[in-house]
């Protein structure tokens, strides 16, 4: 019988890695009911890198918030090339330009990232003060991003591979009141509840508990806890369908990540969204950033 | 009437709609004040204020983009000080037409990117030692404390861009303008050590007939640059050279009479050949997060100055072979602390240690004049990281060479809204006179710096 479990047990897994490597780029994915964390997972990490669209940009602004209520403004131009290319083990290249304000402006950093989940990604950075490119080592994974309440890992670097994943229930999202707008959004909302833990030890956290929604496979709002137990920070994201050439594409058009321990509040809006306009690789190259002007 | 009031009225609020989306400006004020750390009595040293405004147009998409930056400055130190009087012509406000920082037109069709123009070229991967960054002069009138943005002299030049696969790219430079490196005059706070030396033997002339001669303006006299970059695996490489006039002056001294001299000041042809890389290492490992930088430049017919340092007094001019490589290591390590370590050497043409021992025959330091190593060693270690949302950066910089001499430079800059910031730090300076950064051991400095930016 033991035997007989331990098979079923091994199946299952075979077969939920089989369905990660089945996740192929440029297909839309949704969670279905009775799928597995892992495979819930998979889709919930698809989501987050748009893998779903051959290319992505759209502008950003962030608004640092702290406690007093003080905010500080970054605007930002972004690109997403989905590649998922075996031959040299690309996944996709990100370029991120500061717009705005002028302190910042010219600042921009390219990334790339591997398929091989063990790669740290490889970075470029134009630095307008010295007017040229540096390459860059990558940023720590629990260092901030852009000076958020979101770490690089959970805005770039998070891979499946780097947790472990329990599927806690299954319920209605009681609905996040967002301080940015004062708006409630996705009350009642179907989601999977699933617990993450990361793989790393020791590490800035403990676990997050995660809410994925089951219409658009995005998480939608997360809380996550330190290596005590206590919950430090929740992330929320609004994701938005996006219907480009008859596919749905779901997008994160709003995130506000709060620092529990300072108080301090991150709101991060994406604008201008454009999918699949066939952008050229070559923007995503040294030679791109060399051609800035700021 | 009212009709085409109308009509014209449209016409031009449309045209103007039509021009914003495709017009960007910004731009700075900003004051750098510094006091000098010894004899700490208001021994102010600077009290610059700048302006600088950048905009571009955008005449179709991104494929024509016109883009100018211009700026003016003031030093007030200069007015409010008397010892530095003499220096106030040259060095209190911008010089001739150094307000024009770029002034260009980009086209973009791919494979080419042409940009034609006034502008600024970087090559290389070190960070502050310019081995490869030669395609621009520089103005040194602060020694090399400013950004290398400011300090670059821009030059109109085409700069034509190929790039004939991915990833990889061939760059011409034509550069048919000349500037000459600046220095900073004497009764300055950073007057090189050797412009000193020199002031001090005019005046202790009868006359010095001093003559500058700048290379003809022909196309001929253009400085030529030409860069490959590819990638091989993992790793950014690049092949560069470049063939011009050598930005810094050389003095050529003709004995007249007893008291009398005549000095021909002109600029010597020389060629750089280099490369460069860069490398992070992504996969896992003992070497994972860690980026390998290396500049490597051969100078052919680098012209310097050799004679007896303890009298400053030049035998001549040498052409030199030399050979100047750096490779540098960067690596975050607890979070968000990066550490960046480089080591360069500066090998002149056939040294060995004793080659140059011989009194009276010593290659010159270019800044003091004092006796150039034939071997130079160079270290810099830079760490900085932030705090509060990256409100708060502090920074510390660590250059010296093996002649116990180097500069400290920590520095503290604070966002106090988007568009205000502020800057502490201090430069400190060690070492022996004739030494770079030793020759301004009295000069180090506190200093601040309030930008607004709009």
């Amino acid at each position: 019988m033991k035997k007989i479990i331990l098979l079923m047990a091994a199946m299952a897994l075979v077969s939920s890695v089989a369905f990660a490597a089945e996740l192929e780029y440029l297909q839309v994915y949704t969670p279905k009911d009775g799928m597995t964390a892992d495979e819930i997972m998979q889709i919930e990490y698809f989501v987050k890198y748009t893998k779903f669209a051959r290319d992505i940009e759209l502008l950003g602004k962030a608004y640092l918030i702290d406690k007093s209520g003080a905010v500080r403004e970054r605007e930002t131009l972004r690109r997403r090339i989905t590649l998922g290319r075996k031959s040299d083990d690309i996944a996709y290249k990100d370029l991120v330009m500061f717009t705005g304000p002028t302190q910042v402006k010219g600042l921009a950093t390219l990334a790339w990232t591997y398929m091989n989940s063990k790669r740290q990604q490889n970075s470029w950075l134009w630095v307008p003060s010295l007017k040229k490119i540096r390459k860059i080592s990558a940023a720590n994974a629990d260092d901030s991003f852009m000076g958020s309440d979101f770490t690089v890992e959970d805005i770039l670097t998070r891979r499946f591979e780097d947790e472990t994943y329990t599927l806690l229930r299954e319920e209605s999202f009681k609905g996040y009141l967002c301080e940015f707008d004062k708006k409630t959004y996705f009350k009642d909302a179907p989601c999977f509840v699933i617990e993450s833990k990361p793989t790393r030890s020791p590490w800035y956290y403990s676990k997050r508990i995660l809410w994925v929604d089951k219409n658009t496979g995005g998480g939608i709002y997360e809380e996550m806890y330190d290596p005590l137990g206590r919950m430090f920070k929740t992330i929320f994201k609004d994701f938005q369908i996006y219907n480009v050439n008859g596919k749905e594409y779901a997008t994160q058009v709003l995130l506000e990540g709060r620092d529990l321990r300072t108080g301090h509040r991150t709101v991060i809006i994406n604008s201008d969204i454009k999918f699949d306009q066939d952008l050229s690789e070559d923007l995503f190259t040294e030679m791109a950033l060399m051609q800035s002007r700021w | 009437m009212k009709r085409y009031a109308l009509v014209l009225l449209l016409f031009l609020l449309y045209g103007y709609t039509y021009a914003a989306e495709r017009i960007s400006l910004s731009g700075y004020i900003k004051n750098e004040t510094s006091i000098r750390i010894k004899d700490f009595n208001n021994d102010l040293t600077k009290a610059k204020n700048i302006v600088e405004l950048a905009g571009e147009y955008k005449i179709k998409d991104d494929d024509l983009v016109f883009f100018a930056k211009v700026k003016y400055w003031y030093d007030a130190m200069y007015d409010s000080r008397e010892e530095y009087d003499s220096g106030q012509h040259y060095q209190g406000h911008i010089q001739r037409t150094d307000w024009v920082r770029d002034c260009y037109i980009d086209y973009t069709r791919n494979p080419w990117f042409l940009r034609l123009g006034k502008q600024q070229v970087a090559w290389g991967q070190a960070d502050g030692i310019p081995i490869l960054d030669r395609v621009n002069p520089f103005d040194l009138t602060e020694y090399w404390l400013q950004d290398f943005v400011d300090m670059r002299i821009p030059l109109w030049m085409a700069n034509i861009n190929y790039s004939p696969k991915l990833n990889s790219n061939l760059q011409l430079l034509i550069i048919p303008d000349f500037e000459q490196s600046t220095a900073a005059y004497p009764y300055s706070p950073f007057v090189f050590y050797s412009t000193t030396r020199f002031e001090n033997w005019r005046k202790a002339q009868t006359n010095v007939d001093l003559n500058i001669y700048y290379p003809e303006k022909k196309f001929e006299n253009s400085t030529f640059g030409l860069q490959w970059s590819d990638r091989i695996g993992d790793l950014n490489y690049t092949l560069n050279f470049l063939s011009g006039y050598y930005y810094s002056v050389r003095n050529y001294t003709i004995f007249v009479s007893p008291g009398n001299w005549r000095v021909n000041r002109s600029f010597k042809r020389w060629k750089m050949y280099g490369t460069s890389m860069n490398k992070t290492f992504t996969n896992p490992g003992p070497l994972q997060g860690i980026t390998l930088r290396g500049d490597f430049a051969y100078y052919d017919d680098e012209p310097m100055y050799w004679g007896d340092p303890v009298i400053a007094s030049s035998s001549g001019i040498k052409r030199l072979d030399n050979i100047f490589w750096l490779m540098g290591l960067d690596k975050y390590v607890v979070t968000n602390w990066l550490v960046s370590f480089q080591y360069a050497q500066y090998i002149l043409q056939n040294s060995k240690p004793g080659a140059t021992t011989p009194q009276k025959n010593y290659f010159f330091n270019p800044y003091t004049y004092g006796p150039q190593d034939p071997l130079e060693h160079i270290f810099s270690l830079k760490i900085s990281t932030d705090f509060m949302n990256e409100r708060l950066k502090p920074e510390l910089l660590w250059s010296f060479t093996d002649d116990n001499q180097g500069r400290l430079s920590p520095k503290l800059t604070y966002e106090m809204k988007d568009n205000l910031w502020l800057t502490l730090g201090i430069h400190y300076f060690y070492g022996n006179l004739w030494d770079s950064n030793g020759q301004f051991r009295d000069q180090s400095q506190f200093y601040t710096q309030v930008k607004y930016t709009f």
